[in-house]
């Protein structure tokens, strides 16, 4: 079945269409766990986060103002709110330590063992380099390349402009210039 | 630095549009190309997934709660009446329908679901545009009211409809002819009459799903009601006395059902459309179509309007060819007999309305009709934001206090008699001031006040709802009233004040003075913490944004802020500014001017520090009017930290009109303009001869019209005949070059 807009299945959603609910969900939960899974550095925490995303996502959805922010970058809206209210649940702990290995569950989808520690070296690789940049620097590049955002969707997302976001991304990605290696540690 | 952020910007459209990153690497700077690669390594390593497991978890219990709240809320339609009233927010899921989608989209009037539909779309097409600014302009156009309607109760049978969605004073006549206030939920039935207020707005859900949405100041009496679903036709027959209205006509299968709108000049007659009608103190009476078709009728003659056109009654008079539209929003470059926005221009009459008082720079919205000939008549021009140029507006300490000149924080304010300036201020206080910078960079305060940093200050113009010895109803928010409270004027219900108060710490809202004031000026202004960002929410205050808003950066929940803004014709509390309040570094401002120099910059008169963090924005020249942010250093100096090039000419529209030709490659419309397809242009709908389409573009900083999408409404048999020959530039910019002739006649 061909992916309807976004705009298209708010509204059917909004008039209690449950196919169109499930198909907002099938058309987001990956990006939503993706962004949250680089931010927070933790599978399953990631994966519970997701979950309450949609959750807060069906309360929020009467409410919800298409002409004010696109569907996705509400969504990813309600992630980032989502996340730091964890964080600030868990005070004093810092943000995704990654001294800490909370990446106990294994990605999805690989069986090689190999791939699998590859898979996830590289991705402590990243989440490393961008838990260095500042802020939102670090929001930007989630947003945009592990949430898969336009510019103008990460801009609303964050209530930045369109060139604050591109001087941010471009900031950011200077800055992974120096952490973020090809190789493998 | 600007370009590369576009170039870099460029490139990483183009790899997530699915570019290989060798080609998109092709001619790029080694830097960039660097940081490209990071981007590209990034969206590599994204490559997770969630547990299939968990995936199916959470979509099943997603599901289940929808599925609840739906047989809550269906349980709520059975029994309106039953239904304790505070179960209603929790149950509200599935009955909060998006009403007429049409109705409140562009500040009150006219194709509001095309133009919800197009947002939509243009949303996704904007995307693609990057840097242009197009995409800040689409959101402008669109964003502003462009709150869907929600529906939380529905007409518990044919014979009655449901009021919804209020704002302001509504009000219902009783049989003995007293106007009493109506809420949400109230049943309205046959031989009722309901009227909104000043700055109000209320919907009415019928029971066959049809919607009506009654405008501020309208007046509408139900005359007919018997709007079933099965075992007969749908009669709603509706007067509209004066006002707006706009109405969603569900569709019915029964050839003998009817959906008319009767005014004083004449009737509308729906089945299954979309339309707005409007109705002057003047008894002249207009009809939009957004969907289908509606005949009109007076004096025994009928015209059938279709989506995207228009016809005016002026009354004892037949109803007017049809004519198609156009709406948008942009600056005004020009007021008087005939007005240019947005890079077009627009002709007005007596029945032109013109709310707010706009002048030339601020950015209005505007309905206008094209007319036989090609000219725009304007049916509408409202303000939405004033112009900001030469306002400045900065805290500091107040150093020195005389009649005629301030000192704060090192920099003089002139003060005159028409300067607002709060009580109890001394020497040493943190006030914050406002005002305007003349030629020469001399600052003249507007209003001057004390920053009280524990005090929640609020101060909004709104409508007077109802008034109670300890609490007043004003627009939504209960004010309470004290002993203290000023009340200057002899003020009733319905009247416009402006109410200036304080946040309690119990929330409540204290009016420290309630005044008369003149229905133009609408501004609001509240402290408080944030208390959601989607939709925003400060201190208990729900109101809109749009892209023209100024929101300062890293504005997060539970931030103390300040929030400007006005009160639009429906009810709508759009902001202008959210203002990010810093405890202990209060010293900013904000101005727009003209730059007369670059070297130290000097704007409006007033010379800048500019260092290697100031973004500055655009291509900017001596001449050039900038918008400038910044703060005052401890040594007196005006630090910019943010100044950018002020784009004079943007505006977005959207426009009905006819194919008159079409192929694979182009279309050609019925003022003989060319568009070429497939260029970014989306097309909805099979683009054929006679088909009526609505195109939605923005105007550029160049004057040029760059079209985002075509959407196509309704197929006519046939072209329309008019009058407008062949320009001999097809790809023209802007929409009305055939009468830019008028630009120096007339003001």
């Amino acid at each position: 079945m061909p992916e309807l807009p976004d705009s298209e299945l708010v509204v059917r959603a909004q008039q209690g269409d449950l196919n169109a609910m499930g198909m907002l969900y099938d058309q987001h939960y990956k990006m939503i766990f993706r962004y949250l899974r680089a931010r927070v550095g933790d599978q399953l925490l990631a994966e519970d986060l997701t979950g309450d995303v949609f959750r807060r996502m069906l309360t929020g959805l009467p409410q919800y103002r298409s002409l004010g922010l696109p569907f996705r970058a509400w969504l990813f809206r309600i992630a980032h709110n989502l996340m730091i209210d964890h964080y600030r649940q868990e005070s004093g702990r810092e943000m995704a330590s990654l001294d800490e290995d909370k990446t106990e569950s294994q990605p999805q989808g690989e069986d090689d063992p190999a791939v699998v520690l590859e898979q996830k070296l590289r991705f402590e690789n990243a989440h490393r380099a961008l838990s260095e940049l500042e802020q939102f620097q670090r929001e930007v590049l989630a947003l945009r390349f592990l949430g898969g955002l336009s510019l103008r969707e990460t801009a609303l997302a964050l209530n930045k402009t369109e060139d604050a976001v591109k001087a941010l991304q471009r900031r950011g990605l200077i800055a992974l210039r120096l952490t973020l290696t090809e190789e493998q540690p | 630095m600007n370009q590369l952020d576009n170039l870099l910007e460029e490139r990483l459209t183009r790899l997530e549009a699915g570019e290989s990153l060798e080609l998109c690497l092709v001619g790029l700077p080694d830097d960039e190309a660097a940081l490209l690669k990071k981007a590209a390594l990034l969206r590599a390593i994204a490559d997770a997934e969630p547990a299939a497991d968990k995936v199916t978890a959470q979509r099943n219990e997603l599901l289940r709660l929808a599925q609840q709240n739906k047989k809550m809320t269906s349980q709520v339609r059975n029994t309106p009446s039953s239904r304790p009233r505070w179960l209603l927010p929790t149950v509200a899921f599935s009955s909060l329908v998006a009403l007429t989608l049409v109705c409140m989209l562009v500040v009150s009037a006219g194709s509001g679901l095309i133009w919800l539909w197009q947002q939509s779309q243009s949303a996704s097409v904007a995307q693609n545009t990057t840097d242009t600014p197009i995409a800040g302009a689409t959101q402008a156009v669109l964003g502003p009211v462009a709150t869907p309607e929600v529906i939380a109760v529905e007409a518990s049978d044919p014979q009655s409809a449901a009021l919804n969605s209020s704002r302001g004073l509504i009000e219902i006549q009783t049989n003995e002819g007293a106007w009493v206030t109506a809420k949400n939920g109230e049943v309205v039935r046959a031989g009722q009459r309901l009227r909104a207020g000043a700055l109000s707005s209320a919907a009415l859900a019928f029971y066959d799903g049809s919607r009506a949405r009654l405008g501020p100041n309208s007046e509408v009496s139900v005359d007919t009601l018997d709007a079933q679903t099965s075992g007969g036709p749908r009669i709603v027959l509706l007067t509209q006395w004066v006002g707006d209205s706009n109405h969603q006509v569900a569709a019915s299968t029964d050839p003998a059902s009817r959906y008319e709108v009767h005014t004083p000049s004449g009737i509308g007659t729906a089945k299954g459309t979309a339309f707005h009608v409007f109705v002057s103190s003047t008894l002249l009476t207009r009809f939009d179509v957004d969907e289908g078709a509606v005949s009109v009728t007076s004096l025994s003659v009928t015209v059938i309007v279709v989506a995207g056109q228009s016809t005016v009654i002026i009354s004892g008079q037949p109803p007017s060819e049809p004519t198609f539209r156009i709406k948008g929003e942009g600056e005004v470059f020009k007021i008087g007999n005939s007005w240019r926005v947005a890079g077009n221009t627009f002709l007005t009459n007596l029945t032109t309305v013109v709310v707010g008082d706009p002048q030339v720079g601020d950015w209005v919205s505007f309905e206008a009709r094209t007319l036989a000939d090609g000219s725009r008549l304007a049916d509408r021009i409202s303000l939405l934001h004033r112009a900001p140029e030469n306002r400045f507006a900065f805290s500091g300490i107040a150093e020195n206090m005389s009649s005629e000149e301030w000192t704060i924080s090192g920099r003089s304010v002139r003060i005159s008699e028409d300067t607002e300036i709060g009580d109890d201020i001394e020497v040493g206080d943190q006030v914050a001031v406002e005002g305007g910078i003349a030629q020469g960079g001399t600052l003249w305060a507007a209003r001057i006040r004390l920053i009280e940093p524990e005090k929640l200050p609020f101060e909004f113009t709104g409508v007077v709802e109802s008034i109670g010895n300890d609490s007043w109803m004003i627009s939504g928010r209960v004010v309470a009233i004290d002993e203290d409270t000023r009340i200057e004027g002899d003020i009733e219900i319905g009247d416009i004040v402006r109410v200036k108060g304080q946040v309690l710490e119990d929330g409540n809202w204290l009016a420290k003075s309630v005044r008369l004031v003149e229905k133009d000026k609408r501004e609001f202004e509240i402290v408080g913490p944030v208390e959601s960002m989607a939709p925003w929410v400060v201190a208990g205050v729900e109101f809109a944004t749009d892209d023209r808003t100024e929101i300062d950066d890293d504005i997060e929940a539970g931030d103390r802020v300040r929030v400007k803004g006005r009160i639009l014709d429906d009810g709508t509390w759009l902001a202008e500014e959210i203002q990010r309040l810093e405890e202990g570094r209060p010293r900013r401002f904000k101005f727009v001017g003209e730059v007369t120099g670059m070297d130290p910059w000097v704007v409006g008169g007033i010379e800048l520090t500019v260092n290697e963090n100031t973004e500055i924005k655009g291509d900017i020249a001596v001449g050039n009017f900038v918008r400038v942010e910044g703060r005052i250093l401890e040594d007196g100096a005006w630090l910019a930290q943010k100044i950018k090039r002020l784009d004079s000419r943007l505006g977005c529209l959207s426009f009905s009109t006819v194919i008159r030709s079409a192929d694979a490659q182009q279309i050609v419309l019925l003022d003989w303009r060319a568009v070429k397809l497939g260029e970014g242009i989306e097309v909805k709908g099979e683009v054929k001869v006679a088909a009526v389409v609505i195109v939605f573009g923005c105007v550029q900083e160049d004057g040029e019209l760059v079209i985002i999408n075509v959407i196509v409404v309704y197929q006519l048999d046939s072209i329309p005949i008019v009058v407008i020959k062949p320009p001999s530039d097809n790809g023209g910019g802007g929409d009305g070059d055939h009468h830019d002739e008028d630009d120096s006649d007339d003001d």
